[in-house]
């Protein structure tokens, strides 16, 4: 048997079988049937098993270079490094969307047999409307669609992977990173659904949800920020966002999760935004299949989309009907959905939260209507239009310093309403801090008005989540005579939402800051240098020392040797241009220097092909980008703590400073 | 929710969709460059065999069929068998000129490449990337016909074949004749 | 300090006045030098050989032939619509980043700001105007709310085989 027949024959299995779990669930819950129930379940588990079976016939067609296989013929060649070769399965369409099959049946698998035991009959709802999703993934890899066993003459060697995806090992963890964050917003959705269709008024789909929503929405937000890097690593421009349409796709659901995250704090505690919440979990989802649309159907022209093919109306088919089934459900259950009572006043924190919501969304629209605009127009008037970053920038950049804003005010505000003194008490340190934040951006010679103001709002939000890390500090030092790395420790386990969440808030203000400080101080130089001659960037003096041959298995290099120094600085950086048999252009690869300072970029623009006489060397010098990761980091951290369930209270307890989850309906 | 706002959202999906259906209709790769129809501008630049400058100047009467092209291109190499064919076709005609601009290129490279390849119809270098910019030029290999009006008739992205070429320059021709 | 402690409106007044004269100052009208107005003009062109970079950002050769040619224009004096509308010749609308602000482009800048004046507008009608406290919801109200989410939630007993 070879890994074709096992693979395309483990997914044809799949199919019937997740066909079958969909039938059976949605019966079960339907009828109250245990031992349809049972089979249902048995039918995620087995689907699972087949499609991890697929998987590792696709790997081991890969590492055993199986040229039969057509996607292996096209993605892969025997120079290729095997770190390359294993991560080659999300190098092309048909992979990746095994792979979204593969987190998709993982997903639905543990709904299966946790999610069912907690909340039988909505959890065994949520898990048909799972395994009809799986379903549809299930048809796309077993139809010419995104087949990814189809067979072909095999020639002697194989094409390799894209130059682009074989020049850094962020591609490991990038695409994995977004899929999962992608394929976890079905969780919620499925709930959302489960709990529309059997007509609940309360909010047990979105309590048994919720950390699978953070999670997924965490997910997708360090995805992002990992595929950034990988952008600003490889692409060779010395920037990590351009508002490309995949950057675009990927911001969308982002931006929306964002939202809910937040609204769904108030309906747990107030039993407000019903349909809100259900309509954002609803657009989230719709948003993850609209981005998986734009990339995979080519209708847009983007650095990762993949070659056209027939999945483009399939998936469209797919996207069509789960907005017209959600809304519609949305519009049948409406009357159902009454709030408890009113929205506080414009400030009280529920208020805020609902004005955030608001920029959110205006985001999300704006980032929706600037990537398709290009497409509207044409198809209205046949003109060919570009909306690129300075669109984009324009109006996003404002709407993130309004957010940047309202991060800092919401949590400081009680719900209900807030009388002078609580603003006086809340806001005074902050709003100190916030000269000092500005004072800082001119002291360091920042010259844009946005950084400025990006900067005194960041130390606005530093300082309020501090002043909340010194108050809870102090209470529990009060309280239970801890001491302060006891009570930090305490705080962030005990009330790991709450807590979690501030962590969460600063590394977004240290992405905030990094990006205002990359792209406010950002010097660029470029000249032609003969070997020996030298070039001033900033506080930097860069040498061309050479400009060599190299090989290596898989493609052929032409390095430049460059000495760093000046200001401290002592660094050798090799930018290069790659060139790949199959390839018809070269592949710029920069030498970057990275520093908690600055990060020194360098890009091989141009060289004398024949006597290497001369190259032409782009230099940028780049503030405080590298903690753009760090932020990213940070808010993943911030994440996991807040997903971790808090430790089991004992019976004689601390004071309960969160309402037990799980409390479904009634006020406070 | 009030009604105008259900409506709204309700209308505003619809119309993505449609957008998105009719989206399939359109090849992003097929951009219309801004010059078609339009008088091209005369242009001199040097010769790549070193026997100084050729000026171009579209509108005294002849087709003027510009090919740009570069030695790293490698679909260029693709379409130089076609465009060797018809060069010997209209080689006799007066009022048919061939003219291939290397873009993007070394002046030895460009040169190495007409040798190895048999372009013996006029060869330049834009080595300012000026002339391909005035066409409008995105990605070659690229074909540009212009009447004996002068005005860019038509241009062809992507290899080329011989029946593009022949029917672009005869039907210029024919035009040029009524 | 003590004084401050006692009067935190002033200190807030101060603060948010040094904030503002911060920002004003930084977002004084400076003159531009040619090289910014070269990255200006570059940044809102399209890279035509790039996907969706500009000409400022691009690494490519076409780019680097093309901020030459801005470079050289802003050196011969001509003025930013010239330098576009050379571009446009060339490429078409295609070419430049900025939706114009006429006809359908308008569009692209009008949803934004629509979409949010609207989205502010439809929250602050949900919001009561007085900032103290909030009655509850009628209690029958919310008894019979309560009542109909534990009988529905009643009905999610554990579906077990044999039943």
């Amino acid at each position: 048997m070879t890994w074709a027949d096992l693979g395309s024959s483990a997914l044809r299995a799949a199919l019937p079988l997740a066909i079958w779990g969909c039938a059976a669930a949605a019966y079960a819950a339907a009828k109250r049937d245990g031992r349809a129930l049972s089979s249902a379940r048995w039918a995620a588990l087995l689907t699972f098993v087949l499609v991890s079976l697929a998987v590792f016939a696709m790997e081991g067609a890969l590492v055993t270079h199986d040229f039969t296989i057509a996607y292996v013929a096209r993605n892969n060649a025997r120079e290729t490094p095997m770190f390359f070769t294993v991560i080659s399965l999300w190098a092309a369409l048909e992979g990746s969307i095994l792979l979204w099959t593969l987190i998709l049946a993982g997903a639905t698998t543990y709904v299966a047999w946790r999610g069912t035991r907690d909340l039988p009959r909505l959890g065994t709802t949520a898990l048909a409307v799972l395994l009809g999703m799986l379903g549809f993934f299930l048809i796309l890899v077993t139809t010419p669609a995104a087949d990814p066993f189809i067979r072909t003459d095999p020639p002697a060697d194989g094409l390799g992977p894209n130059p682009l995806l074989q020049n850094h090992p962020l591609m490991a963890l990038h695409p994995p990173l977004l899929y999962l964050g992608y394929v976890l917003t079905s969780i919620p959705f499925a709930y959302a659904i489960a709990s529309l269709i059997l007509g609940e008024s309360g909010d047990r789909w979105l309590v048994a949800t919720r950390r699978s929503a953070l999670i997924s929405w965490a997910l997708l937000g360090v995805g992002i920020v990992a595929g950034s890097w990988w952008s600003y690593a490889v692409l060779g421009w010395g920037g990590y966002w351009a508002w490309d349409p995949v950057e675009n796709a990927a911001i969308m659901p982002w931006l929306t999760a964002t939202a809910y995250l937040h609204s769904v704090m108030v309906e747990e505690k107030r039993r407000l935004l019903r349909t809100w919440n259900l309509s954002l979990v609803v657009a989230t989802f719709a948003l993850t299949i609209l981005g998986t649309f734009l990339t995979r159907s080519g209708v847009v022209n983007s650095v990762h989309a993949f070659t056209q093919s027939a999945i483009g109306p399939l998936l469209l088919g797919y996207l069509v009907a789960i907005i017209v089934l959600s809304l519609g459900l949305l519009l049948w259950r409406m009357p159902r959905l009454v709030d408890a009572g009113e929205i506080g006043a414009p400030l009280s924190r529920e208020a805020v939260f609902l004005f955030q919501n608001v920029v959110f969304v205006a985001a999300t629209l704006t980032v929706l209507l600037g990537t398709l605009y290009p497409l509207i127009a044409e198809a209205i008037s046949g003109a060919q239009l570009s909306i690129g970053r300075p669109y984009f920038d324009t109006v996003e950049v404002p709407l993130a310093l309004a957010l940047l804003f309202l991060m800092g005010i919401g949590p400081q505000l009680p719900w209900h309403g807030a009388s002078r003194a609580t603003l006086e008490r809340q806001f005074t340190w902050p709003v100190v801090a916030a000269a000092a934040g500005a004072a800082i951006a001119l002291l360091t010679g920042l010259a844009s008005a946005f950084a400025v103001l990006t900067y005194a709002l960041g130390a606005f939000v530093a300082a309020t989540v501090v002043q909340e890390f010194a108050r809870g500090v102090r209470a529990r030092h009060v309280l239970h005579g801890e001491n302060a790395g006891t009570a930090l420790a305490n705080l962030l386990r005990r009330n790991g939402r709450r807590y979690g969440g501030y962590v969460v808030h600063l590394g977004i203000v240290v992405v905030a800051v990094a990006v205002a400080t990359s792209q406010a101080g950002e010097i660029q130089v470029e000249k032609t240098l003969s070997p020996g001659q030298t070039v001033a960037a900033g506080p930097y003096v860069v040498t061309l020392d050479a400009l060599r041959n190299a090989s290596e298995p898989q493609r052929d290099l032409l390095v430049a040797d460059l000495t760093i120094t000046g200001s401290g600085a002592n660094e050798h950086l090799h930018p290069a241009l790659a060139f790949y048999p199959n390839a018809t252009q070269a592949v710029g690869s920069p030498g970057i220097a990275a520093g908690s300072r600055n990060d020194i970029y360098t890009i091989l623009a141009a060289y004398d092909s024949r006597a290497k006489a001369w190259a032409t060397i782009r230099v940028l010098v780049i503030p405080l980008v590298s903690w753009l990761w760090v932020g990213g980091l940070i808010v993943g951290l911030g994440a996991v703590i807040a997903a971790l369930p808090p430790p089991r209270r004992r019976l004689v307890a601390a004071p309960a400073a969160v309402t037990a989850p799980g409390t479904a309906a009634g006020g406070e | 929710m009030p009604r105008w706002l259900r409506l709204v959202v309700v209308a505003g999906i619809a119309a993505l969709v449609v957008v998105l259906g009719l989206a399939f209709r359109h090849d992003p790769q097929d951009i219309k460059t801004g010059t078609v129809g339009k008088p091209a501008a005369a242009f001199t630049l040097q010769k790549l065999d070193g026997s100084g400058p050729l000026t171009v100047t579209p509108g005294d009467g002849k087709v003027v069929v510009i090919n740009f092209f570069a030695s790293w291109c490698i679909p260029c190499k693709q379409e130089n068998p076609a465009l060797v064919r018809m060069y010997e076709r209209y080689r006799s005609s007066p009022d048919v000129v061939f003219v291939g601009v290397l873009y993007q290129d070394s002046l030895e490279s460009g040169l190495a490449y007409v040798r190895d390849n048999g372009v013996t119809w006029s060869t330049v270098n834009d080595d300012q990337g000026r002339v391909a910019f005035q066409f409008g030029v995105f990605g070659i290999p690229e074909t540009y016909f212009i009447g004996p009006d002068g005005v860019i008739a038509g241009r062809h992205i992507g290899p080329i074949d011989e029946q593009t070429l022949a029917t672009g320059i005869d039907d210029l021709r024919a035009k040029a004749k009524r | 300090m003590n004084a401050m402690k006692r009067h935190p409106r002033v200190l807030i007044a101060m603060a948010i006045v040094a904030v503002a004269l911060a920002v004003g100052w930084s977002a004084r009208p400076q003159p531009e030098t040619s090289a910014e107005r070269v990255d200006r003009i570059t940044s809102e062109l399209r890279c035509v050989v790039c996907q969706g970079l500009s000409v400022k950002d691009s690494p490519a050769e076409s780019a680097r032939q093309m901020r030459d040619l801005v470079v050289q224009r802003v050196a011969e004096g001509k003025t930013d619509q010239q330098i576009v509308d050379e571009f446009r010749a060339s490429y078409g609308d295609w070419v430049v980043l900025t939706p114009p602000l006429v006809s359908w482009g308008g569009l692209v800048w009008l949803v934004p700001f629509a979409a949010l004046i609207a989205g502010v507008a439809v929250a602050l009608r949900r919001m009561r105007s007085s900032p103290q406290t909030l009655p509850e919801p009628p209690p029958a109200e919310l008894a019979a709310l309560r009542e109909r989410v534990a009988r529905e939630e009643a009905l999610d007993l554990p579906i077990t085989e044999g039943r």
